[in-house]
């Protein structure tokens, strides 16, 4: 059989499978618009983080930077900066109430009382070294400044993971939003044959937090999400497509129909394969460009890599459909499968709050999906702005997961067709 | 000479689980004839036909299309088949003239020559140019039947695998159908059509194997098959009055085996009984030698032994049960 009539049979099993997602209400609502669904529900409720409603966290602030420190030898309680960072936190119309001490969840009065009780949502701790550290008033023998590190810490109400996720991610912006403004101000002051020595020091002169991971200004939450949400594409326009497809073939008989035509069954499987490609990339288009209209997110595209990551990724999504369309009786069966799989499986993927937040387990086991893998990949390229070779073991793995699955779908397709 | 066979079953059994679906069955199938293939639900009808088409595997025995095994060659057997499911078998979502393209393209049809073809079948199957444009979701069961018929037909395939393909429509939409099949009967294809109606095996099929329970328990001619019952064909014919010469006269037509007097359903009057072996022939020249005589007609009734009664006689059951 030549190879121009398996191509115009690909074309044609391609291109019924695509309209059958394009002229079907219920699919297209899973398939493309489920995803969507979410990101704009979870978007408008949270992900504004950074202008949006600050005067909603409340801050319990214990500012320790009034007290006794030994700074190159000598007593320091320089407290200047603590309290501009404290002035600067309620100008952000975060809710601030000051506290004397963190002290014990049951002595009344102190801050792990109030978060305790759910009075406050988290607690910042400015400590004693802030201003001495942020100002480079560590020097050596010689006067040089000497890099140092000041530990602000930010203790979290755990009971109230979604809530601790926002008031972390709100905090975060704020802080590193502050310290760079408040670095660019400082080495102006500086005499001028200084400036430069201490914008090289300034560099690894961090503030960290306890749970810090971001350390870029002003990245919000719904910057994570937008190409979080590719890993949603995989699963609600991959994995559920492709679980749905042949099962409703088989059960409608066009399948059969199908089998019985002369066509090579690999033909077959590479239309719907195409087929689901194009579903993903559609979908995939349709959540980037919504994100950037409805939630002006800033991201880089570094097109090449997020057509392969995609791909790859999808490979994985339709290897698992494939398996699931033939363990399935018929449409239905593969329909519950399906959205069973799905429904929890995106909440592992870290497309909506970050793994590190989850049980052990729970973040060993997201850790090992490959649209976890495809979520981090696409977060680190577009909104952290990472070369290529930063993404490499995640391409890699990827990859790998994108064969193997694909390869098990075939083996399952294949048994399908034992039994019509 | 001697016929050639299109399709050759020899010694096919199907088994599910538990169930015997087809059971140790043979046919043979000339080139250009319309077999039947006649039971009642369950009879392994569509098990039979999913083998030939290759979609389900025999258990045992083997099958051949033209000169290929469906085992061995089955994509040149495929490339002979044309298959219609007795499900409709069609994309909702498409149109009619969509649907076609897709099974075209999937027998290798492309371009030009796709788009004439899809159109030659429109109007074989008479589907009307307007409503072929809307998707078959929104179609009467008749168009979706054509429609079902058509997308087998693409190809020109010489042998054609019928499943029920008028099941569910009314006697009009039957009947065209109907006259359909008898074109492609008179295109010299091969078809094996499988019904339960035993009108439909009568009206089309030149042979007719009746199946029960996974095997053939007789195979003829329509004519031949209703010979083997000892049934006979009657005319009941109601004159207003009756007398021994008119009996006599009748007698003497040829064609008919035997007259007697009887009382008619209602008794107050008295008919005429015709037994016959030819019913249709010998009609006419009843009611006209009747009418000769003076006297009026006031009713006939024809029973004519069918296939169902041939069935019933064979396994004490009917065809519809
Ligand atoms: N896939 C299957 N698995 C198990 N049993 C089956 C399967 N397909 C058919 N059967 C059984 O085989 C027998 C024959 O079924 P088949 O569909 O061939 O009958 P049929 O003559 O076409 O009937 P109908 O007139 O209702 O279409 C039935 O008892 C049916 O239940
Ligand atoms: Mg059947």
């Amino acid at each position: 059989m030549s190879l121009k009539r398996s191509i115009n049979q690909i074309a044609a099993v391609a291109k019924t499978d695509f309209l059958g997602v394009l002229r079907n209400k219920t699919a297209i609502f899973f398939t493309l618009l489920f995803p969507l669904f979410f990101i704009v529900i979870i978007g408008f409720t949270f992900g504004q983080s950074g202008e949006a409603d600050m005067s909603r966290i409340s801050i319990g602030v214990v500012n320790l930077d009034g007290e006794m420190i030994a700074l190159n030898a000598t007593d320091s309680s320089n407290s200047t900066i603590g309290d501009i960072f404290v002035e600067a936190l309620e100008s952000a119309n975060f809710t601030v109430t000051g506290y004397g001490e963190y002290g014990y969840r049951d002595t009344n009065g102190t801050a792990a009382y109030a978060i305790s009780r759910g009075d406050i949502d988290a607690v910042l701790v400015i400590p004693a070294n802030f201003t001495e550290t942020i100002t480079f008033l560590y020097t050596d023998d010689l006067g040089a400044s000497v890099p140092t590190v000041s530990h602000l810490e930010l203790i979290v109400d755990p009971t109230d993971s979604t809530g601790a996720m926002i008031t972390q991610q709100s905090v975060f912006g704020f802080i590193s939003a502050f310290i760079k403004e408040y670095h660019e101000i400082v080495i102006e002051q500086f005499p001028s044959y200084l400036q430069d020595y201490i914008e090289v020091v300034a560099d690894p002169l961090i503030v960290t937090t306890s749970e810090a991971e971001v350390t870029e200004a002003e990245l919000k939450w719904i910057d994570y999400m937008v190409p979080g949400t590719l890993g949603l594409v995989l699963i609600w326009s991959g994995l559920n497509h492709a679980s749905m497809t042949i099962a409703t073939e088989r059960t409608k008989g066009t399948f059969q129909r199908m089998v019985i035509a002369p066509v090579y069954p690999t033909v077959v499987l590479l239309g719907k394969l195409l087929s689901a490609l194009a579903i993903v990339y559609m979908s995939a288009f349709i959540m980037l460009l919504s994100g950037v209209l409805l939630f002006q997110v800033n991201l880089y595209w570094d097109i090449p890599v997020i057509i392969l990551g995609i791909f790859l990724g999808a490979l994985s999504a339709i290897g698992i459909g494939l398996i699931i369309s033939s363990l399935a009786k018929n449409e239905e069966a593969a329909n519950s499968i399906s959205v069973i799989i799905s429904v929890p499986l995106q909440f592992f993927i870290g497309a909506f709050f970050p793994l590190s937040i989850m049980p052990a387990a729970a973040e060993a086991f997201g850790n090992a999906l490959p649209f976890t893998k495809l979520v981090t990949a696409m977060q680190d390229v577009m909104t952290r702005n990472l070369p290529f070779d930063a993404v490499i073991p995640e391409i890699l793995y990827l990859a790998a997961s994108g064969v193997i699955l694909f390869l098990i779908g075939t083996i399952a397709y294949r048994i399908t067709l034992r039994r019509l | 000479m001697r016929r050639l066979n299109d399709v050759v079953v020899d010694s096919v059994t199907k088994r599910f689980e538990d169930t015997v679906a087809v059971d140790n069955l043979s046919i043979s199938v000339a080139q250009g004839e319309l077999f039947g293939l006649l039971g009642p639900n369950g009879a392994g009808k569509s098990t039979l036909t999913k083998m030939i088409s290759g979609m389900l595997n025999p258990t045992s025995g083997t099958i051949k299309v033209g000169k290929y095994s469906i085992q061995d060659d089955p994509m040149k057997v495929k490339e002979l088949l044309g298959v219609v499911p007795q499900d409709i078998v069609l994309y909702d979502y498409l149109n009619a003239r969509e649907n076609l393209a897709f099974y075209g393209r999937l027998y290798g049809l492309s371009g030009k020559k796709l788009k004439n073809r899809i159109n030659e079948l429109l109007q074989f199957t008479q589907l009307d140019e307007k409503a072929v444009k809307r998707h078959v979701s929104t179609y009467s069961g008749g168009m979706k039947r054509r429609v079902n018929i058509a997308a087998a037909l693409l190809h020109e395939p010489q042998v054609l695998l019928l499943d029920e393909p008028t099941a569910g429509l009314d006697p009009q939409n039957k009947h065209a159908l109907w006259d359909i099949i008898e074109d492609l009967k008179k295109q010299r294809k091969t078809i094996v059509l499988t019904t339960h109606m035993m009108d439909e095996a009568e009206e089309l099929c030149d042979r007719v194997a009746i199946m029960d329970h996974g095997k053939i328990i007789a195979l003829g001619s329509p004519s031949q098959l209703v010979k083997k019952v000892k049934m006979e064909n009657t005319i009941t014919v109601v004159p207003d009055k009756i007398s021994p010469s008119l009996i006599e006269q009748i007698k003497g037509i040829t064609g008919v085996k035997n007259t007697y007097i009887a009382p008619d359903e209602n008794e107050k009057i008295e008919a005429i009984k015709v037994i016959t072996d030819c019913p249709d022939d010998i009609l006419p020249d009843i009611v006209s030698t009747i009418v000769n005589t003076g006297t009026k007609v006031l009713s006939v009734q024809l029973s004519r032994v069918t296939l169902e009664d041939v069935f019933i006689t064979l396994t004490g059951r009917s065809l519809r049960e």
